[in-house]
């Protein structure tokens, strides 16, 4: 019995670190060797000590200008495709859960049917009309498609999250005298504040990492910062590793910071989506 | 219906980003599969002879296998380490919201960084997992030449960025599982085995449709794993669906076919979704009996 429990422990021992090496090995790889002096990079077996040195952050910071405003524009559309998809999915989230109809019942169908259309089917119409209209390569655009493709799953969650609000709060609130508006910003969002930081979570990950439209969308002007870094792995001059690694960790730490504070709420919101819809 | 009218503006909002971004595009899409254009030409009706060309183009045949071939190869493995995974954390863990960060940070990582990673940790002169590979006297990968490598690293690749997910929607579901069950299995004799076989995999069934379900719809249009380690290539050999429709549109400028060849991916998705639907609807009366 006892030499069971120990196998059985031992098993686990080495199944968390297998699981822990496969999840964080790559990413802490990037992030030390971009600390790297030069030939250590390549070091055979890897150096784990090593004198640190910011020289490939100097030189990204030299050569590469256009990954900075990469990071700027990343943030903008981030923020506004964020701002767009919460107001947009909280409203309507809202609605679909105070309120049941049989036509409302078929747009909620609706929603959850449209996430099965692949994001790169649009961009056939999408790319003549907007070159047509003058927007191509400006933030509005990315903005715009990364809340739209995130809004049906946002709406679903935003629902799940406010029927769990009891109907009483707003239902006081409406013999008060009280708007619907009024109702929604008053009572209804800072209750459901984590069903708004779980579709929060999903649209910055989703914005700030996205590939393909900024691949079609953008060209010079509205430029992302994964854009820019694809752009140094195609590079024909062969790659700088050192410098492709100091990019790719100024890109990464903020948001997997962010998923790490908020890993309750993702949590929260991929289980609801899943089971939701 | 007074009450519908009042809450339209708090729809339309959505609605409407929806309907001109996503829908009215689709269907703008079917119009052009079914005429001959490019740009700066006006378009003439062909009928489904852009469907044709497209089915009978040994290039889509090729990019349709390998798509198959990274969906069944990638999605099912993930779905094994998943389950294995949530078993494990739900087993009882030391230190387990830790462990669960940790497992959830791929999840943070774009697919050009994690291409990036995964170029050098496999690069066959200076990578260390090439390296670590030979030590072992194990083949290594020779992705930038050999399409079936190039097929294996996208796969692992895939696998990497989605595991997070899988993992959370099986191991939410597996702690969902009334604790009573499990009590009253062992009481009636049931070894950690059949009630595994009994309790846990019935119970974890729907979930694990849904697993598979959304994953097997995103992992039938991948692109830019795809794109940005081989750009489809040597010699467009490891061209997946999506990577076919960027090229036909965007390299070609043939906009029928991309169009013919965006409604079979739409098609397909709803196949596979309407199909798991089914089983789900069919799973969960069996299980009312």
């Amino acid at each position: 019995m006892r030499t069971d429990k120990l196998a059985i422990g031992l098993g686990k021992t080495v199944a968390v670190a297998v699981i822990l090496v496969w999840s964080l090995f790559p990413i802490a790889f990037l992030v030390l060797s971009s600390f790297k002096p030069g030939q250590d990079i390549f070091a055979v077996p890897p150096k784990l000590v090593f004198s640190p040195t910011v020289q490939h952050y100097v030189e990204l910071w030299n050569g590469w200008g256009v990954f900075f405003s990469g990071l700027l524009n990343s943030t903008i559309i981030t923020a506004g495709a964020t701002i767009i998809a919460i107001t947009t999915s909280t409203a309507a989230g809202y609605v679909y859960s105070r309120y049941s109809s049989r036509m409302l019942d078929a747009s909620v169908m609706f929603l959850i049917i449209v996430r099965l259309i692949p994001p790169i089917v649009v961009t056939l119409p999408l790319f003549p009309i907007i070159n047509a209209i003058g927007l191509n390569d400006t933030h509005i655009v990315l903005m715009v498609l990364y809340a739209t493709f995130f809004v049906s799953l946002g709406t679903v969650l935003m629902r799940t999250f406010i029927d769990q609000i009891p109907r009483e709060l707003d239902e006081a609130a409406q013999i008060d005298g009280a708007k619907r508006l009024t109702i929604l910003r008053r009572v209804i969002v800072p209750l459901a504040a984590p069903g708004i930081l779980a579709v929060a979570v999903f649209v910055v990950v989703f914005a700030w990492n996205e590939f393909l439209f900024a691949f079609i969308f953008t060209a010079t002007k509205a430029k992302t910062a994964p854009l820019v870094i694809s752009e140094m792995i195609g590079s024909i001059d062969g790659v700088d590793w050192g410098v492709l690694f100091a990019a790719s960790t100024v890109q990464l730490i903020p948001v997997l910071l962010f998923v790490i504070f908020m890993n309750r709420y993702l949590v929260a919101g991929l289980t609801a989506g899943a089971t939701k819809g | 219906m007074n009450k519908i009218t009042e809450v339209v503006p708090f729809l339309a909002p959505v609605q409407i980003l929806i309907l001109s971004v996503i829908v009215i595009p689709s269907f703008y899409v079917v119009w052009l599969s079914l005429h001959a254009s490019s740009f700066g030409q006006s378009a003439t009706f062909v009928g489904l002879q852009n469907y044709i060309k497209v089915l009978t183009d040994p290039a889509f045949l090729l990019a349709l296998g390998n798509t198959v071939l990274i969906v069944i190869f990638a999605v099912h493995l993930e779905l094994a380490l998943g389950l294995g995974m949530a078993l494990l954390f739900a087993s009882g863990l030391p230190c387990r919201r830790v462990l669960l960060v940790a497992v959830l940070a791929p999840y943070a990582v774009s697919e050009v960084i994690a291409v990036a990673m995964w170029r050098f940790l496999f690069d066959p002169d200076v990578g260390p997992v090439t390296a670590m590979l030979t030590w072992l006297g194990l083949p290594m990968l020779d992705w930038s030449f050999e399409p079936s490598h190039a097929l294996i690293m996208i796969g692992l690749l895939t696998i990497w960025l989605h595991l997070p997910f899988t993992f959370i929607i099986l191991y939410a579901a597996r702690l969902a599982i009334p604790k009573d069950l499990y009590e009253a299995a062992r009481i009636d004799g049931a070894k950690p085995f059949d009630a595994f076989r009994r309790v846990t995999i019935p119970l974890l069934g729907p979930a694990i449709v849904v697993a598979l379900l959304f994953r097997y719809i995103f992992a039938f249009r991948i692109f830019s794993e795809v794109w940005l380690m081989t750009q489809g290539g040597p010699a467009r050999s490891t061209e997946v669906v999506a990577v076919y429709l960027y090229q036909e549109a965007f390299s070609f400028n043939a906009f029928g076919t991309a169009a013919a060849t965006a409604w079979i991916m739409v098609l397909a998705s709803l196949l596979l979704a309407t199909g798991y639907v089914f089983l789900l609807r069919k799973q969960v009366a069996g299980n009312a009996h």
